[in-house]
């Protein structure tokens, strides 16, 4: 009889509810960012200097090309029309002060004339950036491997052309119902371009990229965008959901 | 039950139950389900910016003018250029698997010297004291038709006193034996095939294998009211589209020609050459109808039709394949008949000391090569002619993997076509003279070095690198060197001076009898380019289109019509072994009514026990079957007339 009532003072509901808390608040709270792990692109690109300082055009970079196709991330051989370092040149002068062209490090400790001469960038900070840059990759013929923010696999075919038109003001009328798949700030001072309603909101801006949040599991981008965000936009948009529409 | 384990299992519920409400276990699962399609292993796509880049291919022995397709600067396919008179958009099925056979696993990775890796320094070096040991007994192979390399090679040769220059056998060689051997023309005989209303195929299987077959196919397209004639043995692809088809056997053909000759003379035709006299006399007297039609098997009436329709035409043209004798009768002809044959000049060379055209194609490969040093140029001679090959040393320059390299002795990787400065100028058939050019597309995947420069190391001959070789052809020729890279082809509507020509008719007379081997039945072999040529094996894509009449399993099929089978006691899926020449071929029988009764057809270009899945191992070689015999009259050597004993096994 003592054990029974025992049971009845420390039973009861009050440890399901503990646990129930428990897990609700750590599940919503915890866990879900235990999925990502934060990894930096693999060199400090400014968007802000680009931007605001050169004066460059988002499309200056990422434009689409003649036959409708989608740039997306500028290479090398665009970037080097402003970061003028001639590869053959920079190379063979690394080789004539007998460092190995694959050690980055002392290649930038060294401070070669063929490099440093044609830096763009003015404060230590920035020319180190750009350093890195041009070293590890513009020199060695390299594309950067860029972390895109809003991977899709290949089987999916995501056309920007077709997206070109997406108006975020005349979307504003179904801000509620797309607010589970876009980022409802967008709507609050619509952007003249687009771009904001996929992208990270505002990276023009930013000074240093933010992290690339990489999902331990899957090992996509925690901004890609899953197909039910596709479908919930395209059904609001009386396009077709028809699965060739996106998987050719 | 302790009043803590049952407030831990409390919990342990409460928790789980927890859990499903928020998006943990959701989520969890989502993301496990993606991470099970995302196996290393998966194949991933480039990205980047598609383009199309305007080059030559030298897969099919007369070269095809392509676009590689290419993303982000790495190609992914190929395709016709239809800026480009010879492709017209269209392209052949080797050159269509070009940048297959670019990233193939049998390409050739590092120079090779008896089978071990060596520096491409020290090839240079074992190839120098090579040649300085031999003296002027050096010797080349070439299986590029085509291309200024064939300019270096010889300037090689001619800088150590040899011209041991020699093609792979090959129409364009036949023809001019023919043309500037026995006729004393000069430059290349062409056809117009487009503008003919009248075209005679003698024996050239033009819409399937035979010269610049991707041109030949869009002229035939583009000619809606010319009336196409195919003679032979077989009723080829070809035959299947043209308006008729002539069964005559392969060593007959000059004869059959003739024998045209013979009514189209009677319509009072003539051609002033120096010997049409002693020409007509000959045809008259010893090729009439009925001497055609006793050495041939083929009627005098439908000699006659034939006759009668070129006599109608205001363009006709007969194109020959195969001998001689027969390139000969069939310029002849077109000499009287005096329609679309066109004689093409010879570009402008690149480098001195260099040989023309036709004095490449003088030497006899057939009649054998016996060198100190052989230097053999993207060509398979192991493959199709191995008993003529001898020499002290030999030095293979290709792509890929063959018998050729498998038994030389230095082996070095050539860049692909895609991969390096090409050109090619004016194959054999086409109506014009023409020069397309490509530069590389994207940097050689394995150890590879151009062999112009490597033979520019070799000697002084004027030029440090083989680019500098293309700049200066295209000087010489007068062309554009940003337009041809662009795609354009620069062509020349000149034709060179007839005025000397003859008609061959002294040694034609003799040259055009009918010589046919001792065995059971005529061998009648045939290419088709899904199934590869003498030189290049099938590629990658193309064995899925090679039909059970070639090939059923890893058994080459052989064909034959009912009457010859039953004659020979086999019947459909027989295996049988066929002998002649220096060896013998196993092979399945397959019933086909379009074979000249007596006569067995054989696909070339199978059979191979060097190189990748997709053909070592698959069917086998006619060329061991083939019987080199003279060519009377001519003094060149043929396979026409070979023939072939069955046996069932």
């Amino acid at each position: 009889m003592e054990e029974r009532r025992t049971s009845k003072r420390c039973g009861g509901v009050l440890p399901f509810i503990i646990g129930f808390l428990a897990t609700c608040v750590l599940g919503w709270a915890v866990i879900p960012g235990l999925f990502f792990e934060e990894v930096e692109q693999p060199v400090r690109f400014s968007h802000a200097i680009h931007v605001d300082d050169q004066g460059m055009e988002c499309d200056s970079c990422h434009y689409f090309r003649e036959d409708g196709t989608y740039a997306g991330f500028p290479t090398n051989e665009g970037c080097a029309d402003c970061h003028a370092v001639d590869p053959a040149e920079a190379m063979e002068a690394i080789a004539e002060a007998g460092i190995d062209p694959t050690d980055y490090d002392a290649i930038m400790k060294a401070e070669i004339g063929a490099i440093e001469d044609n830096l763009a960038s003015e404060s230590e900070e920035n020319k180190q950036a750009e350093r890195e840059y041009v070293v590890k990759y513009l020199i060695q013929g390299k594309e950067v491997p860029w972390l895109n923010y809003q991977y899709q696999p290949d089987n999916v075919f995501f056309s920007h052309q077709a997206h070109a038109g997406l108006d975020i003001a005349e979307l504003a009328a179904m801000k509620n119902e797309l607010s589970s798949v876009v980022d409802a700030s967008v709507f609050e001072e619509p952007a003249e371009q687009n771009c904001n309603l996929c992208h990270l909101k505002d990276i023009d801006k930013t000074d240093t990229p933010p992290a690339f949040e990489r999902n331990v599991l899957s090992g996509y981008s925690k901004m890609t965008m899953k197909m039910w965000k596709c479908e919930r936009c395209h059904a609001l948009k009386g396009q077709p959901n028809a699965c060739y529409t996106c998987h050719k | 039950m302790s009043v803590a384990r049952r407030a831990f299992i409390q919990m342990s519920v409460g928790a789980t139950v927890g859990i499903l409400f928020t998006p943990t276990v959701w989520t969890a699962l989502d993301d496990v389900s993606i991470w099970t399609q995302n196996w290393p292993w998966i194949p991933t796509l480039k990205y980047g910016e598609t383009a199309s880049v305007p080059t030559v291919s030298k897969m099919c022995e007369s070269g095809c003018a392509v676009k590689v397709r290419t993303v982000a600067g790495t190609a992914f396919g190929t395709e016709g250029n239809v800026d480009n008179p010879l492709s017209g958009g269209g392209i052949c099925p080797l050159c269509a698997n070009g940048v297959q056979t670019m990233y193939s696993p049998n390409r050739i990775k590092a120079p090779m010297l008896a089978g071990k890796e060596i520096s491409w320094d020290e090839a240079r070096t074992v190839v120098a004291e090579k040649l300085a040991a031999a003296g002027s007994k050096v010797a080349v192979i070439s299986g590029d038709q085509t291309g200024t390399i064939n300019e270096v090679f010889s300037a090689l040769l001619a800088s150590k006193g040899s011209d041991a220059f020699y093609a792979m056998p090959c129409e364009m060689q036949a023809a001019d034996k023919a043309w500037t051997g026995l006729m004393g023309g000069s430059g290349q005989v062409g056809y117009d095939l487009e503008n003919a209303d009248a075209v005679l195929l003698a024996g050239a299987d033009a819409l399937e294998s035979w010269g610049p077959t991707v041109a030949n196919l869009k002229a035939f397209a583009a000619n809606k009211s010319g009336k196409f004639i195919f003679a032979g043995p077989v009723q080829t692809r070809t035959a299947a589209v043209t308006s008729k088809w002539v069964p005559v056997p392969t060593e007959g053909m000059a004869a059959f020609t003739l024998g045209i000759c013979y009514y189209v003379m009677q319509a009072g035709k003539s051609v002033p050459a120096a010997d049409f006299e002693q020409f007509k006399a000959m045809v008259m007297s010893g090729y009439t109808p009925a001497k055609v039609e006793a050495a041939t098997g083929v009627k005098a009436d439908v000699m006659a039709d034939v006759a009668k329709t070129l006599l109608a035409a205001n363009n006709p043209v007969v194109v020959p394949a195969g001998s001689v004798a027969g390139a000969a009768a069939a310029f002849a002809l077109n000499l009287l008949l005096g329609g679309a044959m066109t004689v093409l000049p010879e570009f402008g060379k690149a480098v001195d000391g260099a040989m023309s055209r036709s004095d490449m194609l003088q030497k006899d490969i057939l009649q054998g090569v016996d060198a100190d040093v052989l230097f053999i140029y993207e060509a398979n001679p192991m493959y199709a002619l191995p008993e003529q090959i001898k020499a002290g040393f030999t030095v293979a320059f290709d792509s890929l993997n063959t018998e050729t390299t498998a038994a030389a002795d230095l082996v070095l990787p050539t860049p692909h076509s895609f991969e390096r400065f090409e050109d090619l100028a004016s194959p054999y058939g086409v109506a014009a003279a023409s020069y397309s050019l490509g530069a590389p597309i994207s940097k050689p995947t394995v150890n590879a070095m151009s062999a112009g420069d490597f033979v520019l190391g070799l000697a002084d001959l004027g030029f440090e690198t083989f680019e500098e070789v293309v700049d200066a052809k295209v000087a010489a020729i007068g062309a554009d060197k940003d337009e041809l890279v662009g795609g354009a082809a620069y062509v020349l509507e000149e034709t060179p001076d007839m005025s000397g020509v003859t008609l061959a008719a002294s040694v034609l007379g003799k040259a055009a009898v009918p010589v046919k081997g001792t065995g059971a039945v005529a061998l009648a072999p045939y290419t088709l380019l899904n199934v590869g040529t003498a030189n290049q094996a099938t590629t990658p894509n193309a064995p899925c289109t090679i039909s059970n009449n070639q090939l059923i399993g890893d058994s080459m099929v052989v064909m034959m019509a009912s009457v010859t089978a039953k004659k020979l006691g086999v019947g459909v899926g027989s295996k049988v072994k066929l002998s002649g020449g220096s060896g013998d071929c196993e092979a399945l029988v397959q019933i086909y009514e379009g074979v000249l009764p007596g006569v067995v057809a054989a696909p070339l270009g199978m059979g191979h026990t060097v190189g990748d899945e997709f053909s070592k191992g698959k069917g086998d070689n006619v060329y061991k079957i083939l019987t080199v015999s003279s060519e009377a009259a001519t003094g060149t050597s043929t396979w026409a007339g070979s023939t072939v004993n069955v046996a069932k096994i």
